[in-house]
């Protein structure tokens, strides 16, 4: 077999006028694109270290009235650099919970998603990642 | 405005997405894997989608990949007489080709999926990678309006449960086996109508081909349907992707040396693209209760999963998106209770049991009377044209397919027409 | 407490190595061998299937389980921290996987050789998947002390992936193995 994608096969009907909108080849690249939060995601609170008006702040939308403890919890916790899933952990609620509601403190700038640093997204970490994890093994 | 949580990323939960992100809705939509898991990923269906379906998404205009995709006009059956592959290869005893009245296409769910979870994300729509837990659910049952449950596959399931009346068999009745190709010639009998081809091997199982739009351009997909135990049922644990083909490959050329034949050249599209697997026909509760006491709407394949052999997985998706939309949109403000959510799902299954009753029929052997309806159609192209558009209207089936009556009666009339 | 805890301007690079294998194989053990921290739980409430199941398959029956995440984590540097999930490895629990699989350095299949046969879903799985592995079989006290070679041929491991037998209690043998996964990972990445 061949694992080659076949880019120049000729395309039955492909001489018929291209549609005005491809989103194949629009968004085949990455885009703004919602933050992927991986367990070991880092997030932390924008807010200042003791900002008195971040409650109030927090009762808006309709998410937030509904769910306002569980959010201010999150934003209580972020005001240290935390993951997602040590925040599933110390607030004992469910991992996809904890997805959906950063997601909604993400948008609205309540915290800050910092991805994982390794500036590859979902994929596998680099060799020079891997030399520096090794290294750092070996030092403990 | 009303927020929803759409949990699941194939054709029935994005369709719906996106549908209800159009009206002003607020959509989070909760999927297992990125776009870009998913265009890399395996192959996940043949979906060939006939007319009606493909309405549904250009009335949200998400027919994005409509212009690239091969436009399928025909869908034929043929029929290897009856051991007749004893002695060498198989020959036909039943062949033709009916005319759909509106064409169908086949778009590779991996380009699907993946653009339109782009596009949800792009359009403002929060997307949350993450495969839900029923732990998960308890939660937003309390703080979205409605959740429906659109993954097909996988511990979520669970929670709806088997509905017998409706559930006729309980265990598997074919084993699956999918391969993408390039290189696959047209059959020579109609080399300029793109058709999908249903190959019946009685008592051995059936092979479909069909051309789609993959990730890699045109292509051809060959799919097995084997009665499990039988000599088709041989892909179970076969991990290497080129041994899947050549496995495909060498039953073609046993059972069905005319499709055998024009496949002599192909190849894999990717090393994602073939798919094997198995799973028993069932109905479900569209209801689920979860542990703390909300309730969830289960969605197309969840609530009602059909074998394949009929090729109306993704139709039915499209259209259970089209009627819960529907019914989401004309609900207003009142609550998406329990009584809401029965009605929802009876409003689709007035469709989805001529589907489910259909595909249940032709899982079984043939009785005399469809054997004959199905020889006839090479005779009478008019038996052949309605025989294709039933796969975009199985409610048609009806008329003139189960009861021999009514088969016979609609023979007698179709030649009477053409003799007059 | 570590400087980058406190430091919300900047976050550390982190990365992760997963723990799979079945259930009392040694998995918390082993996370907190080496964790700096007590080790976490993040609990997923599931429905249980009645048997196992083929990802095509969808069976009957509906009882509710929860199943618990291990997590532990290592400052290796002042920016790099490394976190460990140890995750059952009943293959039920696949969707769990291929959520902390996405972005990981590799896996752990931690092995018993009393119940060898609890490993085999995690290797179908890590095989398939393509991520990095190293096969270490945790040593118990009492049982029979097999040889790396017997254990690979058992489990029909490839010759390249590394086959260790080490002691989940013990942060040194720990550490010895996570080092044999890193290095395993980087002969697995291109230049």
């Amino acid at each position: 077999m061949s694992s080659t994608p076949k880019q120049h096969l000729p395309v039955r009907g492909g001489d018929r006028k291209p549609a005005r909108v491809r989103p194949y080849s629009l968004t085949g690249g990455r885009t703004r694109f919602g933050h992927v939060l991986l367990v070991e995601t880092f997030v932390a609170s924008t807010a200042a270290l003791d900002a008195p008006e971040e409650r109030r702040e927090l009762t808006n939308g309709s998410l937030s009235t509904r769910v306002m403890p569980e959010l201010r919890a999150i934003v209580e916790l972020c005001r240290r650099m935390r993951t997602v899933a040590e925040i599933a952990a110390l607030l004992k609620m469910p991992l996809g919970v904890v997805r959906v509601l950063l997601s909604d403190l993400a948008d609205q700038g309540k915290i800050r998603v910092y991805g994982t640093g390794t500036g590859h997204g979902t994929g596998r970490p680099d060799r020079a990642l891997l030399e520096r994890v090794l290294s750092g093994l070996r030092r403990l | 405005m009303r927020k929803i949580l759409v949990v699941g990323a194939g054709q029935s939960g994005l369709q719906i997405a996106l549908g209800l992100q159009s009206q002003g809705y607020e959509v989070t939509l909760m999927s297992n894997r990125t776009a870009d898991e998913i265009r890399t990923g395996r192959v996940m269906s043949t979906q060939c989608m006939f007319h009606t379906a493909l309405q549904h998404e250009r009335d949200l205009q998400l027919n994005f990949w409509e212009s690239q995709a091969p436009k399928i006009e025909g869908l034929g059956v043929s029929v290897a007489a009856p051991g007749s592959w004893a002695e060498g290869p198989a020959a036909r005893a039943i062949d033709w080709l009916g005319r759909l009245d509106g064409y169908a296409q086949s778009i590779d769910q991996r380009v699907k999926m993946a653009g339109w979870m782009e596009t949800f994300a792009q359009r403002g729509g929060q997307l949350v990678i993450h495969g839900a837990a029923v732990g998960d659910l308890d939660y937003f049952s309390r703080t979205y309006d409605l959740v429906l449950v659109a993954a097909g596959k996988g511990e979520l399931v669970q929670m709806f449960a088997r509905d017998p009346e409706r559930s006729p068999y309980s265990e598997p009745q074919r084993a699956l086996a999918v391969s993408y190709v390039h290189g696959l010639g047209p059959r020579p009998e109609h080399p300029d109508t793109e058709g999908v081809r249903c190959n019946l091997v009685p008592g051995v199982g059936e092979l479909f081909v069909m051309p789609c739009l993959t990730t890699s351009g045109r292509a051809d997909i060959l799919f097995w349907e084997g009665i499990p135990g039988g000599p088709l049922d041989v892909f179970n644990g076969v991990k290497d992707p080129a041994e899947h083909l050549s496995l495909t490959l060498e039953l073609m050329e046993r059972y069905v040396p005319w499709e055998y034949a024009r496949a002599t050249k192909v190849e894999l599209t990717d090393a994602g693209g073939t798919l094997a697997g198995r799973y028993a026909p069932t109905v479900r509760n569209p209801i689920g209760r979860l542990p703390g006491g909300g309730l969830v709407l289960g969605v197309a394949d969840v609530v009602v999963a059909n074998d394949p052999i009929t090729g109306q997985g993704s139709n039915s998706a499209s259209k259970c998106a089209a009627a819960y939309l529907s019914s989401i949109v004309e609900r207003g403000d009142k609550p998406f209770d329990e009584e809401w959510m029965r009605a929802t799902f009876d409003r689709y299954w007035a469709t989805a049991q001529h589907v489910t009753k259909w595909t249940n029929a032709m899982l079984a052997p043939p009785p005399e009377h469809i054997l004959n309806l199905i020889g006839a159609a090479g005779e009478l192209q008019p038996v052949a044209d309605r025989f294709a558009n039933g796969f975009n209207d199985p409610a048609d089936f009806e008329n003139f397919f189960y009861d021999p009556e009514k088969t016979q009666a609609y023979l007698v009339e179709v030649s009477g027409a053409g003799a007059a | 407490m570590h400087a980058w805890e406190t430091d919300r301007t900047r976050a550390p690079i982190a990365t992760k190595i997963v723990v799979a294998g079945g259930f009392g194989v040694g998995k918390t053990t082993l996370v907190t061998a080496v964790s700096e921290i007590t080790p976490l739980q993040t609990e997923a409430l599931m429905t249980e299937a009645s048997e196992a199941t083929d990802d095509l398959t969808a069976t009957p029956g509906k009882t509710t389980t929860t199943v618990a995440m291990d997590f532990g984590r290592l400052t290796l540097d002042d920016d790099l921290v490394l976190y460990l999930f140890g995750t059952p490895g009943q293959q039920r629990f696949w969707f769990m996987w291929d959520d902390i699989v996405r972005g990981a350095i590799g896996a752990v299949v931690l092995a018993d050789t009393r119940r060898l046969k609890d490993c085999f879903p995690v290797l179908d799985y890590f095989e398939s998947s393509g991520l990095p592995y190293v096969v270490a079989v945790n040593h118990f006290d009492g049982s029979e002390l097999f040889e790396p070679e017997d254990v690979r041929e058992a489990l029909t491991i490839p010759k390249h992936i590394p086959v260790m037998i080490m002691d989940a209690r013990r942060r040194i043998s720990v550490i010895e193995t996570l080092l044999a996964l890193v290095g395993h990972a980087l002969d697995e990445t291109p230049e």
